[in-house]
């Protein structure tokens, strides 16, 4: 059965190593290339003492490597949803299923392999962006934020294993091929968003720092804000007067409107009427953690998905 | 013996449709058979019920003695062929042979390449590219190299020319003289498969209309004609399956339970297509043309 | 070696279309004492008839005593049957082709002939002898 696998994807793999190596070959170029400029521009400004403006650019390539958050989804639609739809739809399995296996043992070394070969491509993939993204980590401190997060470290593998499972599962119950690719999609798209906008902010309980407004504070290293603003004495935001003015995004109080003509006074005057800004966040140490727990749960979904998957093809006429 | 194929009762249910209804048959070993009746009637169901592809509503089914189950040493004694001749489409015929050979303890790869060969059929150019009958041949090629004790076979004629029907059906046969495979093969019309099946099973309406040798129902059954008359002594000595009267003339299809005594009836054989066209024109509550009580669900069982 | 054809159309079934086929053989000579009938499978890839069809043919003529099984090795003629010997049938049927050449030219259709010939068949004997 393994061969039989093998033998049905074996161009479609073919495919996959072959886009891999262009991706291979374009962001080792490019990346050596700026992890160089990095580094001669970090010696130069350390001479100097202006290591606060360093700037990067590389916007082609930094939508490159943002797309790659596509590769478990395109996995789990054009290796997934085929998987059993397309035999289904076409009356394959009448005969695959009628030769000495069961349909079990055909569907669990399909699986296997495939949720392997998706796996190791989402890893690749991910290995290879974690690397490139160096340099912008180093300088932006961003690798937790959002659309960072979910292109670097495990989180792609897990993400490509649930893609997958969807696809299968969906294939499995609307035996065509197409609308298993809408499902699998619109699918996956809507748990990554539920996940990554909200879920995710919620994994352990945020810590919650309150600072003087005349001293903003920033967390060290690339952290996860949850929410952040500013409470008055009584614990509430300050309420404004109507007009269009705001100090970090909140409405300026009634008794600090005169310092808005010299906006480089409103923080202290806030300040000493009490009010004090506030972060709450997830600290840069709970990255890996928070990766880890994120992966678990998308392999979780996936087990659960795939073991609908098995149920039904038990219980369901060829 | 035990039979290779013996249901009772057999029925499948849809959400709608009832697809086969209270399906007795029984199918000895070394039976070449053919399973007709029109279009709609549940012969693709009864195949696929026996081939384990779908699991009945009601009623046993059992096949090489048990019933049809998710075991490889079980499965590998069944062929079956679709309707659609469902090959991959861009895997060759090499291609296939392979799959087979992973996947069936018993492969004979070497039929297949010798079988193709001797049909001038490529071994290389992708199952999609082939003709109908390139394509069924290929397709029974695989489903004989695996060595079932029973092949059941979905309508393999329809997408054939006559010679490629010739062909295919000789193939059949040939397989089947080596006295250890058991075919069952359906088919809208029952001239096409006449001369190769010595067993028969007609299917009109979800039921089960005859079952047996084609042998003994050509012996049990005649067809009696004669001047317009009363049929009532013929009915109480033998089942009439089939009258049709003009103004003039009474003819009949008859299941002998004896001989016919009254001279007035010129008695002739029909053929196997009489046979079933006759019991094919009754409606689904099994009763004859214009006659009450030809109801059969097992006939010609030959114990 | 004989080549046999069954007409699905004919009335005759099929195993006796073999027999007569054999039967005729031998009386015309392609088949003689000792030849090997082919084998089951042969007749089958050929003729697309059930096996059991030919079982049986080849049964009916064992029981006539025409033909013999030889275990392993096919089933082979042991003896001709009775009447004159093949040359006759040749001649005969040489005469008859001319005879049915006579009746075409003379405007006889086929049904024709075939009534003329049950019916001569049909007479008692003693009208033939001239």
């Amino acid at each position: 059965m393994t061969w039989v696998t093998w033998r049905q994807y074996r161009n479609q793999g073919a495919l996959a190593a072959a886009l891999l190596a262009a991706l291979t070959v374009v962001l080792l170029i490019t990346g050596l290339h700026a992890a160089q400029v990095w580094h001669s521009a970090l010696a130069g400004c350390m001479k100097h003492n202006s290591c606060g403006n360093l700037s990067l650019s590389n916007t082609a390539f930094t939508t490159l490597v943002a797309a790659t958050s596509a590769v478990p989804l395109l996995a789990g639609m054009f290796w997934g949803a085929p998987m059993v739809a397309h035999e289904l739809e076409t009356g394959t399995n009448q005969f695959a299923w009628t030769q000495s296996v069961t349909r079990r043992h055909w569907l669990a070394v399909r699986t296997g392999w495939l949720l392997l070969a998706a796996a190791v491509l989402a890893g690749a993939v991910s290995a290879l962006v974690t690397w490139w993204m160096g340099p912008d980590h180093a300088l932006n401190a961003d690798a937790f934020k959002t659309n960072r997060f979910d292109i670097t470290g495990i989180a792609p593998v897990g993400y490509a294993i649930f893609a997958m499972a969807l696809g299968i599962c969906a294939g499995m119950l609307l035996r065509r091929t197409v609308p298993a690719l809408a499902v699998t999609l619109a699918g996956f798209a809507g748990i990554r968003e539920l996940f990554a906008l909200w879920l995710r902010l919620h994994y352990m309980t945020p810590v919650t720092v309150y600072y003087t407004l005349t001293a903003p504070f920033t967390p060290k290293g690339s952290y996860l804000a949850v929410s952040q603003g500013i409470v008055g004495p009584n614990g509430q935001p300050p309420v404004g007067t109507g007009n269009n003015y705001v100090f970090n995004g909140e409405p300026i109080p009634a008794v600090c409107q005169t310092a808005i003509q010299h906006p480089a006074s409103i923080a202290s005057c806030m300040a000493a009427h009490g009010y004090r800004g506030y972060l709450t966040y997830q600290p840069a140490s709970r990255f890996w953690a928070f990766q880890g727990i994120e992966t678990g749960i998308f392999v979780v979904l996936a087990a659960v998905l795939l073991g609908v998957t098995f149920w039904v093809l038990k219980r369901r006429d060829a | 013996m035990t039979p290779v194929i013996e249901t009772s009762g057999l029925t499948k249910r849809y959400r709608r449709v009832t697809a086969l209804s209270d399906c007795t048959v029984s199918v000895p070993e070394g039976r070449i058979s053919a399973l007709v009746g029109p279009n709609g009637a549940g012969k693709t169901t009864l195949l696929r019920l026996l081939a384990g592809l779908a699991a009945p509503t009601a009623g046993r089914a059992a096949v090489l003695g048990a019933a049809p189950r998710q075991d490889p040493a079980y499965l590998a004694e069944i062929g079956f062929l679709a309707q659609e001749i469902p090959l991959y489409r861009r895997l060759t015929a090499q291609d296939h042979i392979g799959i087979g050979a992973h996947l069936n303890p018993r492969w004979n790869g070497e039929s297949v390449r010798d079988r193709l060969a001797g049909l001038k059929i490529p071994l290389d150019r992708p199952a999609g590219t082939l003709s109908g009958g390139q394509r069924a041949q290929l397709a029974l090629a695989l489903t004989l190299a695996k060595r079932p004790r029973l092949l059941l076979l979905d309508e393999p004629l329809a997408a054939l020319d006559p010679l490629a029907r010739r062909d295919f059906l000789a193939a059949l046969a040939e397989a089947a003289a080596g006295g250890d495979l058991t075919i069952v093969l359906s088919s809208h019309l029952i001239a096409d498969i006449e001369r190769v099946c010595d067993h028969l099973i007609l299917l009109a309406g979800s039921r089960v209309q005859l079952c047996g040798d084609t042998e003994t129902l050509l012996a049990e059954h005649r067809i009696l004609a004669g001047p317009r008359k009363d049929t009532t002594a013929i009915a109480r000595a033998h089942v009439i399956v089939r009258e049709d009267t003009t103004a003039r003339q009474t003819t009949l299809l008859v299941r002998l339970n004896g001989p016919v005594i009254d001279p007035a009836w010129a008695v002739e054989e029909p053929d196997l297509e009489e046979i079933v066209l006759g019991y094919m024109g009754q409606d689904e509550a099994g009763h004859g043309a214009g006659h009450g009580e030809a109801r059969l669900s097992a006939v010609g069982e030959d114990r | 070696m004989i080549r046999f054809r069954v007409n699905g159309r004919s009335a005759v079934p099929p195993y006796q279309q073999i027999a007569q086929q054999v039967r005729q053989a031998l009386r015309m000579g392609v088949l003689t004492v000792g030849d090997q009938l082919p084998s089951v499978r042969e007749v089958v890839a050929a003729t697309a008839v059930n096996p059991n069809t030919v079982l049986k043919a080849y049964r009916d003529l064992e029981r006539e005593g025409l033909v013999e099984p030889r275990a392993g090795h096919g089933t082979f003629v042991r003896a001709l049957p009775p009447g004159p010997p093949p040359g006759t049938h040749s001649r005969l049927g040489r005469a008859l082709a001319a005879w049915v050449r006579q009746a075409r030219a003379a405007g006889l259709e086929d049904e024709a002939i075939e009534s003329l010939l049950r019916v001569t068949l049909q007479a008692p004997a003693e009208e033939d002898i001239a």
